[in-house]
């Protein structure tokens, strides 16, 4: 919602663009068959769209709207999904104007009583979180988009109705000149909270919705305040509301608060009310002045819903159409970018005959796991920062009043921002070698490692998959050399990625001081074999060239 | 005297299981269960210094929070 007199897409910051209606050959009656369509161009829909196209596949992404998202909604992108938007080519202006950040903060009362810092080192390339507002998510991936010959974005184009058979999808499709059919062998769904494709196959989320009402509201104020989380609790101005305070480009403030028990929601989102409440924030609990204008707001409620699979026959389910998370801990979109990630080299790796269908069948275990593990951790955030009973409101009063002199009372206030899941009981995923005592274990995602100025592990992974090599010299086995070959002759598309301890040949990365080498629990000989999404799939103290193969069948849906 | 803790991920279970269990209770037995709970973890402490050493972090905390 934005103040009366402005229009949805009337923003201070922001120019929104404006996508003309293009008139697909469908229209005109000429018969095309799409291999993947995709519903929804917001930030998860795109993602999947660039992936498809990182591994060749074509898309066409359809949307009901001519423009981006109204509000800056999810705002917070978290490292690892800024190693997806770097595999797609477009972490550049992401970096280039979010705001990043690594500290949280918070008060209870009046005082700060905790401090946290999010993991960082030097051996990251990015920092564990950038502020961004949505628009401008949706727009970079949109322009990435436009760049590419694979991706054809459809706007003003809504999809009414699908159906399936076992040779593919249809979706019913109405624009403002006129209502055609689509025919594609595959679908991505993401069409959000309110999916259409999920109603149509009349598939439910389930679930759980919690009690609190939330108000999100941004605004510009000048302020010389640093980019970090501040949580407030019991603060002396709005005792009974948790408030979360977040800084985003073009001096935007998202301002969080929850409503009370009693309040109703209709009041709390008229303008007076946000003016009113804001106002009083933005004075006595953060201490600003009031210059400041008020730019959008939005209500939410925190749910924790999810398809029992995300895989249905030839439609798989992507971001919020598959679950909705609460805000707490900034997993929404990351999980969707994930979610787009994931399936998004699996259907190539299927359409180009690579992998067996059933490698499909590997998504839903895999991100669903991912999401399930957020329920736990979105839960208790939730039930800390919302509390819905009076004995968690004791509870957590309890646990703040403690942790104002005590640090083991503190943790309670850590906001549990989300970190990559690990797919570590997924049927791609091979046992560990018990051999190893450190490094990402099998399922992990690949951890960033710092080789030169400006030069990092993770700048070095192909589009396929990657067996990352531990050796002397750079040179590889000849017995492995052979199996190598073999699979790349099939176009099995694995590159070699060898570490060289000393002198390395040509292509090997070489690892100067043995931190590679320490951080992944290698030894000569050591080998890590790493998917298109950069998750480990295997890896092996000393690799056997024999193991190879068999697990690269197992991470590709087995035989 | 020992130092005995219990790791955080315990400290988060018994945090659960106490707000369900007081949400399971009538309001006016709060304060009854709550003392019980104190006796009873007392009893466990095995050392009278440690038990004096929390009632004074909690009774801290109370006064820290009543001032306002």
């Amino acid at each position: 919602m934005r103040p009366a007199g402005r229009a949805e897409t009337d923003s201070l910051y922001f120019d929104y663009p404006h996508f003309p209606f293009v008139r697909p050959a469908e229209l005109d009656g000429r018969a095309v068959r799409h291999r993947v369509a995709i519903v929804g161009a917001g930030p998860v829909g795109v993602t999947a769209a660039l992936e498809l196209a990182r591994h060749g596949i074509e898309s066409v992404v359809l949307d009901d709207k001519a423009t981006v998202n109204d509000g800056s909604r999810a705002i917070c992108i978290s490292r690892h999904s800024l190693e997806i938007l770097q595999q797609l080519g477009v972490d550049t202006p992401f970096v280039a104007k979010g705001l990043g950040w690594t500290r949280g903060r918070t008060y209870f009362r009046d005082r700060e009583i905790f401090r946290f810092e999010m993991p960082h080192s030097e051996q990251e390339r990015f920092l564990p979180m950038i502020n961004l507002q949505q628009q401008y998510i949706e727009q970079f991936l949109i322009d990435k988009a436009g760049e590419s010959e694979l991706v054809e974005l459809r706007w003003q184009s809504a999809v009414t109705d699908v159906s399936q058979d076992e040779s593919g999808v249809t979706l019913e499709v109405s624009t403002p000149e006129g209502d055609y059919r689509l025919e594609c062998d595959y679908l991505l769904a993401a069409d959000g909270a309110r999916s259409v494709v999920r109603k149509a196959f009349g598939l439910a989320l389930h679930g759980e919705a919690y009690e609190g009402r939330y108000v999100i509201a941004d605004i510009h104020l000048r302020s010389g305040f640093p980019t970090e989380r501040r949580a407030f609790f019991h603060s002396p101005a709005l005792p009974d509301t948790t408030i979360l305070v977040h800084k985003q480009p073009d001096d935007i403030w998202r301002i969080d608060y929850q409503l009370g028990p009693d309040e109703d929601p209709d009041q709390a989102v008229a303008e007076a009310s946000i003016r009113e409440r804001v106002g009083l924030i933005v004075r006595e609990v953060l201490g600003e002045g009031d210059d400041w204008e008020l730019e959008w707001w939005s209500l939410y409620k925190a749910y924790t819903l999810a398809l029992d699979d995300y895989r249905h026959g030839r439609v798989l389910f992507i971001g919020d159409s598959a679950h909705l998370v609460p805000i707490f801990g900034v997993r929404g979109l990351n999980n969707g970018l994930a979610d787009a990630a994931n399936a998004g080299w699996k259907l190539a790796w299927v359409l180009k005959g690579l992998a067996p269908d059933r490698l499909l069948d590997s998504y839903s275990p895999e991100r669903r796991g991912a999401t399930l593990d957020v329920f736990t951790n979105a839960g208790k955030s939730t039930r800390f920062m919302t509390p819905p009973s009076r004995g968690y409101r004791l509870m957590r009063d309890a646990a703040l009043t403690l942790a104002l002199t005590n640090d083991y009372a503190s943790g309670f206030a850590n906001p549990r921002q989300v970190t990559p899941y690990t797919y570590a009981g997924s049927p791609l995923t091979m046992p560990d070698d018990a051999g190893f005592i450190a490094g990402p274990i099998p399922g992990a995602p690949l951890c960033n490692h710092r080789l030169g100025e400006g030069d990092y592990l993770l700048d070095h992974l192909g589009s396929g998959f990657t067996l990352l090599y531990f050796s002397r010299d750079g040179q590889v086995d000849a017995a492995l050399a052979e199996r190598l070959a073999v699979l790349q002759a099939q176009d099995k598309r694995i590159d070699l990625l060898a570490i060289a301890r000393e002198a390395p040949a040509e292509s090997a990365l070489k690892d100067v001081d043995g931190s590679l080498f320490a951080a992944y629990g290698a030894e000569t000989g050591s080998a890590y074999l790493v998917r298109p999404d950069r998750h480990v799939a295997a890896r092996w103290k000393r690799l056997d060239p024999a193991d190879f193969e068999p697990a690269i069948m197992t991470a590709l849906g087995g035989k | 005297m020992t130092d005995t803790t219990l790791p955080f991920a315990d400290l988060e279970r018994a945090y659960e299981c106490l707000a369900e269990t007081l949400d399971s209770l009538p309001e006016h037995q709060e304060r009854l269960f709550l003392a019980q709970l104190a006796l009873a973890l007392a009893h466990r402490v095995g050392d009278v210094e440690r038990v004096m050493a929390a009632v004074e972090e909690a009774r801290w905390g109370v006064a820290e929070v009543s001032d306002g």
